[in-house]
Parts: C-alpha cells; structure tokens; sequence
C-alpha cells in the first residue's frame, strides 16, 4: 500500500474555490451558478490569472453588458488542454461562472462553451505525473 | 611518476563519476495541489494560542467571502509559503556547488541553495527566501534556511496565514519517492507562531511533456491591458484591480 497515492489519480475540481494561483477565490460565491451568453471582447493569457472580458446579450435588447471572469493561471489552464488561442476576441460563447457576491458583473469561471463549434472548455485538470 | 599519472587518472575518474552520482531531477515539477489542502487537516499547525485566535478569523472571514488575499500585492510568496501552498510548478537547475530552484510566479521566483561546503552567513541580509545551504545525503537534498524577512508568510491557503514574525529556520529534505514523484520533507521552526517545529510533506509531480515547460509569470501583468500610446507604440495600461481582480465593469 506504500506506493498507492503514485497510482492514484485525482481530478481536481477548480469550480471548488482552491485553484487560484495568487488570491483567494472566496469573493466568487460558488454556491450558486450564473450562465452568461455573449460575445468574447478579451482573453488574456497572462499570470497571475487568465481573464476573459464578454459582451453579455441581454435577453430583452438592452445594450450589452461589459463582465470578467477570473480564471486560473496559463500554466494550470495549459494542464487542461487550453492553449492562448483557445478563445478569441469575437467568439460566441456561453459561459457558467460563480458570480461576484457582490452583485458586480464579474465571477469565477466553471466552464465554457464555443457557440459555434459546441466545444467545451473547462479548467479541470489530473494531477498526476507524466501527463501527455 | 608513475605512480602520480595513477592517482591523476583515479581524480579524473572520480570527478565525473561524483556529478554522476546525483539524481535525475530535470523536467517540470507540478505540486500535488489536493494533497496540499489535505495536510493541513492531517499535519496541523501547531500555532500559538493568539496566532491559532487570528488564524480561526481569517478563516471564518474567507468562508464569509471576504479574503484580502496573502498575495494580492504581488510580493512573493517566500518560503516556505512557495514551497507549502503554491498552484504553479518548479524546476531546478544542478551546476556545481549550487542547487536552483526555478518558480512559475513571482517574475518567476527562485531559490538558491549552495551545496559547495559553505556554512551560513553570522548574519545574512533577510530576504523572502532566505538563505539556503544544501547538502546530499545519498539522493536526498538536505536543505537549511535561515535569514528569512519576519514578514514572509506561513501560509495555509491563499488567504490564510500569518507572518513567521522572525527567527524562521526550514529545514528540508528532498527526494524522488517514485521515479516521477519528489517529495519535500519540511521541518518549520518559528518560535514566534508555532509552539513546536511543523512536520509536514509537499508531493511534485514531474511532467516531460513539453507543453509543461516553465511559462514566464510576472505576478503585476495581470495589473495591466495590452494598449496603445498617442504614437502607437504597444504599451500596457493599468487596470483598477479589487482583491487581485480586474474591477468588473
């Protein structure tokens, strides 16, 4: 049983609130889930945070409303697949984030999806060695 | 003659056979994240009554949702808080005399550890990550350091943890305990917030891939937007931050 945590395979959840790689995710409350519907304006691959700025389309017409998502760093996102080209300024997009408590138009990211292609991108990632 | 030439060509055998002698610790070093989470539960703090008091706060205000954060003004994390609580991965770098260790954050961190024989400084300039003097023992790195600011935080998480408050010692000892798993084995001594050393394990995964190598990560560009000036020159422009976040609009 000596070796058994090497054989194990752990997904580790980022929606959980424990995956920044810099601050706290605790302002996001991750208890409840909001879906925002619109239109990339930003990504930006940098550290400490990926952050991604969507027009959301309301449903009623209203004019479009600027948000931005934290996501965690390049690196960890890279462990799950993402790459600086994943999203892209003008892609439609739906995406689930914990949102602000606060009641700002900002939140945690949980998962996205590219409208046009149906591809679902999310930050969970395997922690184990020797990864692909 | 003859026999110098002999002893000559014993020294030249040795030399190269001594580098060869150190383990293999190259590729990209991921921390076993999870596992950090779960040690403190199974490897708990042994805080001082007033500094266990602020950490039962901190803790109550994150559940609540309203972290500051350790780390949101983007000094480093310093040690041993890199080494306990870090999301970003590692490298090191052997050369003679000298063990580096490479971070991910911080404008890429790092530590360097002499194994040259050297004994510490009377009375190193304090920095985030000290003063570090390695030795081997067999392929296990054996690593003491002192000279630590008292500001450096002992870190549970990302919003929890106190400054050490000065005197800080780590003692460290890292080895494979897999072919693709390193283990570092800490012992914290921090007269001034724990009531004893803290014993406790950080798990690194290696990754060979080369997707995995070591991106450059300065902590304050995420304080900035790609811009432009009057004469159109790429420049970054400040974005106001909250709690480390870009301020939602």
């Amino acid at each position: 049983m000596k070796n058994s945590r090497f054989a194990m395979v752990f997904m580790l959840p980022f929606m959980a609130g424990s995956a920044a790689a810099h601050h706290s995710f605790a302002m996001f409350d991750q208890t409840r889930n909001v879906t925002i519907i619109g239109t990339v304006k930003e990504f930006h691959w940098t550290n400490p945070h990926v952050s991604l700025w969507i027009y959301a389309t309301p449903k009623d017409g209203a004019a479009p409303e600027l948000w931005t998502i934290e996501l965690t760093s390049p690196g960890n996102l890279t462990r799950a697949g993402w790459t600086r080209h994943s999203v892209s300024p003008g892609d439609k997009v739906a995406v689930d984030i914990a949102p602000l408590r606060d009641g700002s138009h900002g939140g945690g990211f949980k998962k996205l999806i590219l409208t046009d292609t149906h591809q679902v991108l999310t930050s969970d990632f395997l922690e184990k060695p020797g990864l692909p | 003659m003859r026999r110098l030439l002999t002893a000559m060509l014993v020294v030249a055998a040795w030399v190269p056979a001594v580098a060869a002698a150190l383990p293999d610790w190259s590729g990209t070093w991921t921390p076993f994240i999870s596992d950090q989470v779960k040690r403190i539960k199974t490897d708990p703090v042994p805080w001082t009554p007033a500094a266990a008091a602020q950490i039962a706060a901190m803790t109550a205000e994150e559940k609540a949702g309203n972290p500051r954060g350790l780390f949101v003004d983007c000094l480093p994390e310093g040690m041993p808080s890199w080494m306990l609580i870090s999301h970003n991965a590692l490298e090191f770098l052997f050369s003679p005399g000298r063990v580096t260790l490479l971070g991910e954050s911080d404008g890429n961190r790092l530590r360097r550890i002499y194994t040259d024989g050297r004994a510490h400084a009377p009375d190193p300039d304090p920095s985030f990550h000290g003063e570090s003097i390695g030795h081997w023992e067999g392929d296990t790195l054996v690593v003491d350091t002192v000279g630590v600011l008292p500001q450096a935080y002992i870190a549970v998480s990302e919003a929890v943890g106190l400054p050490n408050n000065g005197d800080l010692h780590v003692i460290e000892r890292l080895h494979l305990a897999g072919p693709d798993t390193l283990d570092d084995d800490l012992t914290i001594i921090a007269p001034h917030v724990l009531t004893k050393p803290w014993k406790t394990t950080r798990i690194y995964y290696r990754q060979r891939s080369r997707k995995y190598q070591i991106v450059e990560g300065v902590c304050l560009e995420g304080s900035f937007t790609p811009g432009m000036d009057s004469h159109g020159n790429a420049i970054f422009v400040p974005v106001p931050q909250v709690n480390g976040n870009p301020k939602p609009p």
